[in-house]
C-alpha cells in the first residue's frame, strides 16, 4: 500500500459521460462519478440498471462505446490492458477453473500476472489463509460450497495484489450465512486500504460496505452520496407504512393522495415518506393502520424510481 | 512498474507479453499434470490399436502401395499418416471441444481475460497447446511406429516438428470452430464433417491418385493432406523439392486460421 501514495489525492477511477450501447441500446447512458482511493464504492440498483456493463468497461472486458473512463491515472478506453494489471475483479460468473486445484486456481492466476512459480504459490497460500479456504486447497473447485466458491474468485482477485477490486454482485444467490462471511472479509479488506468498487442490488449489502453510493436505474446515476446522506435527502429518518383494514384500500390511497405526501404501494402496504426529513404526519387518516420504521436505501430506491429495488 | 509504464505509453497493436502465452500455456499443462497417466493412456492407445489394425491386419491384405518411383509397404505408407492424422485429433479436440468447455461452460476465458492476458495471448496459449498436445501424440506414435520397423529413415525425426505444425494449424482451425459454436452439438459437427474425412481422405490410408480423378483435386485442397505427405516423404527418406508447397500451405493456412479465431473470439467476448 506504500506505492503511488503522493498520488492519493488523484481518484482511483474517474468516469465522465460514460456511455455503453450495444446496437440502439444504451446500457449506460453518459453516467459521470468519481472513487476516492481506499474507500469503498457501491453501485445500487435493479437488474439492467446498467451496474454490470460499467463494471466490465472498467474490469477492460467491454470496450468504451463514448466518454472518459480512467482507472489508478490510466486511460481505460485506450489502454485497457494497464488496467488490468492493477485491479482484481470478482465477476458474477466465478470462472473458476474445475480442471485445476483450489490451490492451482491462485497459482495460475499468479502466472497470468506473471508472477513466477515460488511467487504465485506463497501468494496462492497467504489468500488461501486470509479466506480461510486454506485446508481446501488441494480440492476439487467443484467439491467446495456456493459460498467457498464465491470466497475463491474473491481471493483469486487478491492474488496479484491489486490497487482496485471491483466485484459485480459480490453475495448474489448466497444463503445468508455464506453472505455473512464474504461481509466480514469484504469488510477487513476494506481496512486494509485496498479500493473497493461493487454493484449490488442488496440494500443491506450496500449500507453496510459501502462509505459512498451511486444509485443506478436504466443507465443513468439517479442520486450518490454516503448511505446515511441518501436516506436522509431522499427519505427522511423514518418512513410510515400504512396498513388499509379491510376493504379500505382504496379510500385510504385517496386520502393518502390528498395528504400531498410522496406515496408508494408494494404489496397491501402503502409507504409514506415525509418531507424535508421529518416523518410524515398522517393523524388523520382512518380506515388504516399507521406505523413508522427507520428509512433504508431500499425506501431511496422507491422514492426516486417508484420501483421496488428486488424487482427483476 | 516498468514495464507497465512502458506499455502505458505505447499501447495497442503491437502491445504484446510473451507471459500471457506462457500463463495460458502453463495453466493447461498444470490440468494436464493433473491427470497425465490417463492422459498419455489415450494418447498413446488409440493410435496403437488403429496402426496395429489398419497396418498389420488389412496390410497384410493389401501387400505393397504403388507410389510415384516404386512400391513400398502399405504399414510403412500408412504409418506416417496415422502418425499425423492423431496429431490433427489432438490440436481439434483440445482447442475446439476443450477450449469451448472453457470459454462457454465454465467460462474460463472471462477469468483470463480480467487479468493482464490480451485475447492474442489467448488465442497463442491455447493454440501453442493444441500444439503441445499434437506434439505428444506424434511423438509417441512415431516411436512406436519406429519400434514395429515401419519407420525407414532418421529423416523421420523430421515428422516431430511436421506434427508440431499440424497441431498449430489444426489447433488455429478448432479455435475457430469453438469462438462460433452455439453449443456442443455444433462441435459434435466439426469431429464428423471435418475431423473424420479429413483423416480418411486425406491421402493417410490411401494415395490420393487411387481416388476418382474429379476428387483428386478436392483431396489436394484438404489442409491434412500437406502435413502427410511431407510426414511420409520424411518417414521413407525420399525427399523431394515440391514438398515445399505443402509447407507453403500449413503455413499459409495457420497465418490465416491464427488472427480469424482471435478476431472472432473477440467478436464473441468482448462486447
Amino acid at each position: 500500500m506504500t506505492a503511488n501514495q503522493t498520488a492519493n489525492n488523484k481518484p482511483m477511477v474517474r468516469a465522465a459521460g460514460l456511455a455503453k450501447k450495444f446496437g440502439d441500446f444504451s446500457a449506460v447512458d453518459g453516467i459521470s462519478f468519481e472513487v476516492r482511493p481506499g474507500e469503498t464504492f457501491g453501485m445500487l440498483g435493479p437488474n439492467g440498471a446498467g451496474k454490470t456493463s460499467t463494471l466490465r468497461m472498467m474490469s477492460g472486458l467491454s470496450p468504451v462505446t463514448s466518454g472518459e473512463l480512467e482507472i489508478d491515472g490510466i486511460d481505460a478506453t485506450t489502454n485497457p490492458r494497464s488496467v488490468r494489471d492493477v485491479i482484481g475483479v470478482v465477476s458474477q460468473h466465478d470462472g473458476l477453473d474445475p480442471d485445476i486445484s483450489v490451490r492451482d486456481n491462485l497459482t495460475v492466476y499468479g502466472f497470468y500476472f506473471g508472477l513466477d512459480r515460488g511467487m504465485a504459490g506463497r501468494r496462492a497460500d497467504e489468500v488461501l489463509d486470509f479466506f480461510g479456504l486454506r485446508a481446501r486447497g488441494g480440492d476439487s473447485v467443484d467439491d467446495l460450497s456456493g459460498g467457498m466458491r464465491r470466497r475463491l474468485t474473491i481471493a483469486r482477485a487478491f492474488v496479484s495484489r491489486p490497487r482496485l477490486v471491483i466485484l459485480d454482485e459480490p453475495t448474489t444467490g448466497l444463503d445468508p450465512s455464506s453472505r455473512n462471511r464474504v461481509w466480514e472479509q469484504l469488510a477487513i479488506l476494506k481496512n486494509s486500504g485496498v479500493t473497493v468498487v461493487m454493484s449490488t442490488h442488496y440494500m443491506e449489502e450496500a449500507s453496510i460496505l459501502c462509505d459512498r453510493l451511486i444509485i443506478m436505474d436504466e443507465g443513468h446515476i439517479l442520486a450518490s452520496g454516503t448511505p446515511d446522506e441518501l436516506i436522509h435527502e431522499q427519505a427522511g429518518a423514518e418512513v410510515a407504512q400504512v396498513r388499509p383494514e379491510e376493504g379500505q384500500r382504496d379510500s385510504v390511497q385517496r386520502q393518502l393522495k390528498d395528504s400531498g405526501y410522496e406515496i408508494s404501494e408494494i404489496g397491501a402496504i402503502f409507504t409514506v415518506r415525509g418531507e424535508n426529513g421529518s416523518r410524515a404526519d398522517l393523524s388523520g387518516i382512518t380506515g388504516a393502520r399507521v406505523s413508522y420504521r427507520a428509512a433504508n436505501l431500499e425506501d431511496v430506491f422507491l422514492s426516486l424510481t417508484g420501483k421496488d429495488l428486488q424487482d427483476e | 512498474m516498468n514495464e507497465s509504464l512502458a506499455e502505458r505509453r505505447a499501447p495497442g497493436r503491437f502491445d504484446f507479453r510473451t507471459r500471457g502465452v506462457a500463463g495460458v500455456w502453463l495453466r493447461h499443462y498444470t490440468a494436464f499434470k493433473g491427470g497425465w497417466m490417463i492422459e498419455m493412456t489415450g494418447i498413446l492407445l488409440e493410435p496403437v490399436f488403429i496402426l496395429a489394425a489398419v497396418a498389420f491386419g488389412i496390410g497384410k491384405l493389401v501387400g505393397e502401395v504403388e507410389t510415384d518411383d516404386d512400391g513400398i509397404r502399405y504399414a510403412v505408407f500408412v504409418a506416417p499418416g496415422i502418425v499425423v492424422g492423431n496429431a490433427m485429433w489432438h490440436a481439434l479436440f483440445e482447442c475446439s471441444w476443450g477450449a469451448f468447455r472453457r470459454l462457454q461452460t465454465n467460462r474460463i476465458y472471462d477469468s483470463i481475460l480480467a487479468a493482464p492476458v490480451s485475447m492474442r495471448e489467448l488465442a497463442m496459449g491455447e493454440i501453442g497447446w493444441g500444439a503441445t498436445r499434437a506434439l505428444m501424440t506424434t511423438a509417441a506414435v512415431l516411436a512406436f511406429s519406429a519400434a514395429t520397423g515401419l519407420v525407414e529413415s532418421p529423416w523421420a525425426i523430421g515428422i516431430l516438428v511436421i506434427g508440431i505444425l499440424t497441431g498449430l494449424m489444426f489447433g488455429g482451425f478448432g479455435l475457430i470452430a469453438a469462438a462460433i459454436a452455439p453449443s456442443t452439438h455444433m462441435l459434435t459437427l466439426v469431429f464428423t464433417m471435418v475431423g473424420t474425412p479429413l483423416f480418411f481422405f486425406s491421402g493417410t490410408f490411401f494415395p490420393i491418385t487411387t481416388l476418382p480423378a474429379w476428387v483428386q483435386p478436392i483431396a489436394w485442397a484438404l489442409p491434412l493432406t500437406h502435413p502427410v505427405r511431407i510426414a511420409r516423404a520424411f518417414a521413407t527418406g525420399d525427399l523431394y523439392l515440391s514438398l515445399l508447397w505443402s509447407l507453403l500451405y500449413i503455413i499459409v493456412a495457420t497465418a490465416i486460421f491464427f488472427p480469424l479465431a482471435t478476431r472472432l473470439l473477440r467478436r464473441r467476448l468482448l462486447v
